[in-house]
């Protein structure tokens, strides 16, 4: 599993670093590398884009996974008295690096700001490198098991838990011109195929939003 | 609906078995029903009811339940509200329907709605909290049961409920599943996507008839060559047969009074969907027709003919 980034326009990050002039870079050495967004690689055109713009970075620094608290708790503890200099950091990760450094961030050097100079998509299946599909949301109360392992709430535009709707023209869905498949004739073809229809015949409650729609945490000790 | 209870006209005729004929009213992006409450009045004499549809293809119009209100207190044309699951979620629906009964409307036809990326708000969220399937079970328990997610309602509504089913589909079989979720959620009517192939028609109908919910077909008599194009190029999934689309561009290129054309337009109508209409009565297949064909008022007259054959 990858989250999958993309970049943001530069001008958007330069828009985010008025009254910025110390920089320090950190690119996430995952998911990041992965998606060509970060790693060693990204962080090094990223610098250079920067440096033309007229910024100073101060450091740079590619850990192994920007979200996981240890290893920036370890990792930023190396570049201390960079952070003293510096007025902001770039991150080249999932949202998730912004979370993760600021709040180690906190304890020691807490006015420092963290941007960020990518999009957050998806948690994605990778076909192969610059192939990234959604094909699971997360949403925590996995259907798959009745769904022939084709998920409705992601392979479906409207997440619909009964499909398909009238906006299915010959298996293809309504949104994106009838380009892409419809969710629920997958489903369906599936679910034939495994000779379970009795599945699909089956008229399914709404999703739950009771827990789900509201930020989740998983804490278990 | 429960075994003795009517709340409307068009319940009533469901009840005893009697065939339906309703129209269709399309408000558009204004506040004033001026232009479709004049529609309404010439219809009236001819249908049980009316759709009144809820921003097709995601384009904003006024809001279905405040038309279909006014279109009923001002011409007496019993109302099918069209509530789509696309804008609101269950607390916003059912409030609605509560409001619906306040306002006096008996019946509301449950669709999912076209995806909001289609329409001119493209960048607002699409809600789909329920489904078409789940919202006539919403409707079903606060009619039936007088309440929602079984806390009760005071004074509940007083609505029948239908949803709509699509015989071009393809695949068939997950559409007549489907269906069959609907006919479970309680389902008192289907109306359909317009059809032009009887063939297909047939064993759609027969297909169907397992669930026991009265169908009303829906039809799409053709104003002009212009409509009848612009419907087969832009009406995903539905085909107007070539032959058809001939015909009427030979009125069109053939005769120059347009009185005349009017009159051949109408007659071609007739004569297309008397024999089809008339095909499947006799078979016992249907419970009625839904005429979709808004902004052709005049063509009733003909049609109620076609429907009393």
């Amino acid at each position: 599993m990858t989250i999958i980034t993309t970049k943001k326009p530069f001008e958007e990050v330069l828009g985010a670093l008025k009254n910025v002039n110390k920089i320090g870079l950190i690119s996430c050495g995952s998911c990041a590398a992965m998606c060509q967004t970060g790693g060693t690689e990204g962080a090094k055109e990223m610098a250079e884009k920067l440096e033309k713009e007229g910024f100073e970075v101060v450091t740079t620094m590619v850990p192994e996974e920007v979200c996981d608290n240890r290893v920036m708790m370890k990792d930023l503890r190396k570049i201390d008295a960079e952070l003293g200099e510096i007025d902001a950091i770039l991150t080249l990760s999932c949202g998730l690096g912004v979370a993760s450094i600021t709040q180690v961030l906190q304890r020691k050097h807490p006015n420092i700001p963290v941007f960020i100079a990518t999009n957050t998509e998806f948690m994605g299946m990778t076909e192969r490198i610059g192939r990234f599909y959604q094909r699971c949301r997360g949403c925590g109360d996995c259907l798959l098991n009745e769904t022939g392992g084709i998920c409705p709430i992601t392979t479906c535009a409207k997440s619909l838990m009964n499909g398909p709707c009238g906006g299915m023209v010959r298996g293809k869905c309504e949104v994106g011109n009838y380009e892409k498949d419809c969710g629920w004739v997958l489903i369906y073809n599936r679910l034939k195929e495994l000779g379970r229809l009795d599945l699909f015949t089956k008229l399914r409650e709404p999703v739950d939003w009771s827990e789900s729609g509201h930020q989740r945490e998983v804490v278990w000790r | 609906m429960k075994e003795t209870e009517t709340y409307s006209k068009l319940g009533e005729y469901i009840k005893k078995g009697e065939f339906v004929l309703t129209g269709e009213l399309e408000p558009e992006k204004t506040c004033d029903l001026s232009h479709t409450i004049q529609e309404a009045r010439e219809m009236a004499p001819y249908v049980v009811a009316a759709n009144v549809t809820d921003s097709p293809l995601a384009i904003v119009t006024i809001n279905s339940l405040a038309a279909s209100h006014i279109i009923q207190r001002e011409t007496g044309l019993e109302c099918v509200w069209q509530l789509t699951v696309r804008d609101c979620n269950k607390i916003g629906l059912a409030g609605q329907i509560m409001g619906a009964q306040a306002l006096g409307l008996h019946n509301v036809l449950s669709l999912t709605g076209d995806h909001t990326a289609l329409g001119d708000c493209p960048e607002s969220k699409p809600v789909f909290d329920l489904d078409s399937a789940t919202l006539i079970k919403l409707v079903r328990e606060m009619v039936d049961k007088g309440s929602i997610n079984g806390h009760e309602i005071e004074h509940p509504p007083k609505l029948h409920v239908g949803g709509a089913a699509n015989p071009n589909a393809d695949p068939m079989e997950a559409e007549i599943l489907k269906i069959g979720r609907k006919a479970e959620a309680g389902a008192e009517f289907i109306q359909t996507q317009v059809v032009y192939d009887i063939e297909m028609t047939v064993d759609f109908l027969r297909e169907v008839n397992k669930y026991n919910v009265p169908i009303f077909l829906g039809i799409f008599p053709m104003k002009s060559y212009g409509i009848a194009k612009g419907f087969d190029q832009f009406v995903p999934g539905v085909d107007v047969p070539k032959d058809i689309l001939a015909r009427w561009k030979r009125v069109k290129t053939d005769v120059s009074d347009k009185k005349e054309q009017k009159e051949i337009y109408d007659q071609l109508n007739y004569e297309f969907f008397k024999p089809f209409i008339t095909e499947l009565k006799s078979k016992g297949l249907l419970a009625g027709v839904h005429c979709m064909a808004v902004h052709y008022t005049r063509i009733f007259p003909k049609l109620i003919e076609v429907i009393k054959a």
